[in-house]
């Protein structure tokens, strides 16, 4: 009997262990609460509001709910490689960025990520302790960065998902990068910057297109598709007509042969080399990955593919496996001048 | 049957060849294959369409033979490539190819499957006890290791999201061919395998007898049993390095003609060929049918769909011949040895109790940030850094109690299920209660998009109605422990097939659902917390109530009911505990499938087949595993989140390991 009286009073000790945690964890909360959404990171006791100028509030409505900001955000963290562009777009370092490893890898811009950027873990399950440390006072990203612990990001920070894909009848992805684009610009307070990006990008869309028309190469219509092996098949993803990158090659002048059958919230049809037939008189704009290059290996005795009209006559360009298509306006500028550099040698 | 099969299969070769995106119709397949010309259409159907038939009819043909081998060689109707691991292993070596080395594994997909699909079976093999394994411990180990092989797969693919795109529709098995590369390397080896097999056929008949009468027949019953299962794992290797894994039709074919009353080898094999062939065809036609509607459904997917409430009805079949010969105790016997020196019981119990506070001590100090001991009091007494405290309160804490309650839950929950299906390899997850959760969970996500947070309840409702089908189809039979696990493990291998179907549809939500899926204590916290705590506080007293009932069912049944149990309502209640603990656990941390395994089998190990005693080191033991798995999870890849699940299936799996030995060595 006396033995079995040893694990009640553990379990008794580990109760009120947890008692006086809960205890404290009640008090706390309500210190952090007032703490969080300060522009000023470093002081460990809250200071007085008062003592900020040109002091603003303002709530942003967004995918989770309503988020409001006090005074303008200067330390971002930013969960998707697309916030992440924004914000360098901007001329600001994020304090945060996830994944870094791999952004480098895949999406390749004119900017370079500072060294002191903290990396702070994988885009689905970001680092809740690195993004404390890094102490920001803005934290964004896609629905998907953030639907999982969207509370507890919020009580380090003000959190704002965005929605890059948008559903059907209401606008293409395009339009939606530059809305996100502009309303980062504003909260960051940014805006005359944010123009000077647009314009930029405007300029090279015309540019590009003067090229392309004076090549006569807007008369064809473009495929855009995405290649990649898959053991033994070969599958291209075509863009659709709401995608951002089939946005960005309507701007230089070229329009999409491939109309989609049904509406694709991912602006792509996964379809294989059996889709192309219909498409062969286009003009075909590829990403195929170099150390999966399927036209090399795959295709090379294909029939089929041996047979479309683009292959016999040549006219397969090949935007690069660094081409990242799901980017912000510095990946469309490069997009653009790609495309140009490509048709209107 | 000979006949019926090959105009079943003549017909759906015509049909699927008419298939695809391109609009062709039956005569110009007729005139393709017959007298084809240099036109777009005809080169269509022989460059691509034809290879995806041949292929289809190759694997299926591969499949069934070889499934019809396992059955043979293990003499357990539920033998095949998906319940011995064999699929899950090739997967899973070939996805380390495509992430590690992608040039080797494009040049030569083969040994990388073969590797993987050997590894599988020898581990299948030897934790099941080696020759002496009965049905059930087959299954259950085929069970076991391919969730460890799954675990493993899932954190490749998590942390490799763009290289492995792809590999998601392809790990569903995919018949897409894009030349005759893949059918011209398979067809040989293919061939030559069914050849093989068929000339074994007089020796595989004589395998069916048990072993005392095959020797003493004169047959090497060793080595046979070694070629026929290399042979067969070959083809099936091949079928998957070149289709992915496709599961099920080794279940269906072999069976479909062992019922029209063939079992002689020599005609079984070639038929079980056709039949295969057939069957796989036509669940590439049938999820082509559907690609308007709703995208390209991998035939994997249909296999499966086919083949899930098959496998619970042949469950059923087989359990009702089983039932026979089940209570003795030599075969369901729940010793697993145990110390030479038997150590106290109170000081067990004290030494675990420590070691949990030292989990918690470290759980708490380390992080992204050390936190050293004196703040940490600081922050308790209410002076510490305000910084501190939030990383305390916030994030550590109640990750870390949420962590230890699923550890609890799981592991009284597994101490009760093992008692009451009688087997020490016995786990939630094999009355489907883990599927189930996960197919309730991603059905809410993809159903109701919006109430995302809604998940768990989806969860725990999954879980239920799970092992509910479970136990209705059981209860007939007195819920025999042989039938609950038999048709537990169909359902479960049917949910994962479901699970598989349904993440390939969710394409933008697959990281997510696959960290879910794999249990994770990641972005865990009061909420988790709130839940668990009632189901732990109400559920536990009682399974320690019936403590003396449930040393009783560890008896057969007759014992048990004569010395005064009421045998099938003691196993519904506790198998109804059971469920309801693993599914508020599931319905918080996800899909952690370990820990109802190993801690109950070491609780028992330490001291003994007393339930009060094993459940309350079960307990402890899942609190510190789960909570030492989590700690390692957060730290090992700073920044990189591992899920506490994944690192649980890595932890377990040295474990299973020694279990396999044990368990060859007590025999």
């Amino acid at each position: 009997m006396r033995f079995m009286k040893l694990p009640i009073l553990l379990v008794f000790l580990s109760a009120m262990l947890l008692l006086a945690a809960c205890g404290n964890g009640g008090a706390a909360n309500q210190n952090t609460q007032s703490g969080s959404g300060q522009a000023q990171p470093n002081a460990a006791t809250p200071q007085p509001e008062a003592d900020k100028s040109a002091e603003q509030v303002r709530t942003v409505k967004h995918l989770m709910g309503e988020t409001t900001i006090k005074g303008v955000p200067k330390r971002v963290v930013a969960l998707e490689w697309s916030s992440a562009e924004h914000v360098l777009a901007l001329g600001v370092q994020p304090v945060g960025i996830a994944d870094i490893p791999n952004m480098k890898k895949w999406v390749k811009l004119p900017v370079e990520i500072a060294p002191e950027v903290v990396d702070v873990g994988s885009r689905v399950a970001p680092n809740l302790e690195s993004i404390m440390l890094a102490k920001p006072d803005l934290i964004i990203g896609m629905k998907r960065n953030v639907e999982a612990n969207y509370d507890e990001l919020s009580k380090i920070a003000p959190t704002i998902a965005f929605d890059s894909n948008p559903a059907e009848g209401q606008g293409d992805q395009y339009t939606r990068m530059i809305d996100t684009f502009k309303e980062i610009a504003d909260i960051l307070g940014k805006n005359a910057e944010a123009e000077k990006v647009l314009q930029d990008l405007d300029k090279t869309y015309a540019e590009a297109k003067e090229r392309i028309v004076k090549a006569g190469m807007d008369k064809t219509p473009i495929v855009l598709a995405m290649g990649y092996s898959n053991q033994n098949a070969v599958e291209f993803r075509l863009s659709t007509d709401n995608s951002t990158a089939i946005q960005i090659l309507n701007r230089v002048g070229l329009t999409n042969a491939y109309k989609a059958k049904k509406f694709e919230m991912n602006g792509m049809t996964t379809t294989d080399v059996e889709a192309l037939p219909a498409l062969q008189d286009a003009n075909f704009l590829h990403i195929i990955q170099d150390d999966d290059n399927v036209i090399e290996n795959q295709l090379k005795n294909n029939p089929v593919w041996n047979g479309l009209k683009f292959v016999k006559e040549n006219r397969i360009y090949a935007l690069g496996g660094d081409m990242w298509p799901y980017g912000g306006p510095l990946s469309a500028q490069i997009m653009a001048k790609k495309a140009a550099d490509l048709l209107a040698k | 049957m000979l006949l019926g099969g090959l105009v079943l299969l003549v017909l759906l070769t015509f049909v699927s060849l008419t298939q695809g995106l391109a609009d062709i119709s039956v005569r110009t397949v007729i005139e393709a294959i017959t007298a084809p010309k240099d036109i777009a259409d005809h080169q269509m159907i022989q460059g691509v369409r034809l290879p995806r038939t041949v292929m289809g009819l190759l694997s299926g043909a591969a499949l069934a033979v070889a499934g019809a081998m396992m059955q043979t060689v293990t003499r357990n109707p539920l033998a095949s490539e998906t319940t011995l691991g064999v699929n899950a292993g090739a997967y899973m070596f070939v996805v380390c190819g495509l992430v590690f080395w992608p040039a080797i594994l494009h040049q030569y997909p083969l040994p990388f499957a073969m590797a993987g699909g050997i590894l599988a079976a020898a581990a299948v093999y030897y934790m099941a006890g080696g020759r002496k394994g009965t049905p059930i411990r087959v299954a259950l180990s085929g069970m076991i290791v391919t969730l460890v092989f799954s675990s493993l797969t899932s954190a490749i693919i998590l942390f490799n999201e763009e290289t492995t795109q792809g590999i998601f529709i392809w790990g569903s098995g995919s018949l897409k061919q894009n030349d005759w590369s893949g059918v011209q390397f398979s067809w040989p080896l293919i061939m030559l395998g069914i050849m093989l097999s068929c000339l074994m056929a007089r020796q595989l008949d004589v395998l069916s007898f048990n072993e005392e009468t095959a020797q003493s027949l004169g047959q090497k019953v060793g080595k046979t049993r070694l070629f026929a299962m290399l042979i067969a794992i070959l083809i099936t290797c091949v079928s998957v390095s070149v289709v992915g894994p496709i599961g099920f039709i080794g279940l269906v074919a072999p069976h479909l003609v062992r019922l029209s009353g063939l079992t002689r080898h020599i005609w079984l094999l070639p038929i079980s060929a056709i039949w295969g062939a057939a069957l796989l065809v036509a669940s590439d036609t049938i999820s082509r049918t559907f690609i308007n509607a709703y995208g390209e459904l991998p035939a994997g997917a249909v296999t499966a769909a086919i083949g899930g409430p098959w496998l619970i009805w042949l469950a059923m079949r087989v359990s009702r011949k089983l039932s026979g010969s089940t209570g003795s105790g030599a075969q369901t016997s729940m010793s697993v040895g145990g110390w030479q020196r038997s150590v106290p019981y109170p000081l067990i119990v004290i030494l675990l109790c420590v070691l949990l506070a030292i989990v918690w001590m470290s759980g708490l100090a380390i992080g992204n940030l050390y936190l050293p001991w004196s703040e940490i009091i600081a922050v308790f007494m209410g002076q510490g850094n305000e910084m501190y405290s939030q990383l305390l309160f916030e994030l550590r804490m109640p990750r870390l109690l949420t962590a230890m309650l699923a550890g609890v839950a799981l592991a009284i929950s597994g101490s009760l299920m093992q008692s009451a299906v009688r087997n020490p390899l016995a786990d939630p997850q094999i009355v489907g209660v883990t599927s189930g959760a996960g197919v309730g969970a991603i059905l809410l996500l993809l159903v109701f998009p919006q109430f995302s947070s809604w998940m768990p309840l989806g969860a725990m409702l999954g879980g239920i109605a799970a092992a509910a089908i479970v136990y209705a189809v059981s209860w007939r039979r007195g819920l025999n422990p042989v039938i609950l696990t038999l048709v537990g493990i169909a359902v479960a291998a049917a949910g994962a097939a479901f699970i598989n179907i349904l993440i390939v549809k969710a394409q933008l939500l697959a990281a997510p659902a696959l960290a879910w899926m794999a249990g994770s204590t990641y972005g865990r916290g009061w909420t988790e917390i709130s839940r668990l705590l009632p189901a732990i506080v109400i559920l536990t007293p009682l399974a320690w109530w019936l403590g003396r009932r449930v040393d009783l069912l560890a008896f057969n049944d007759e014992s048990s009911v004569g010395l005064g149990l009421k045998v099938r309502q003691t196993r519904l209640a506790v198998a109804t505990i059971a469920v309801l603990l693993a599914s508020a656990a599931v319905a918080s941390v996800g899909a952690v499938g370990f820990i109802g395994l190993l801690a109950p089998h070491a609780a028992r190990l330490l001291v003994g087949a007393h339930h009060r005693k094993a459940v309350v080191v079960s307990a402890l033991l899942g609190a510190v595993l789960l909570a030492a798995s989590d700690l390692l999870g957060r730290v090992v890849m700073i920044p990189k989140d591992i899920p506490s699940g994944i690192v649980v299936a890595l932890l377990g799996a040295p474990y299973l390991f020694i279990l396999m030995f044990r368990a060859a060595k007590i025999r």
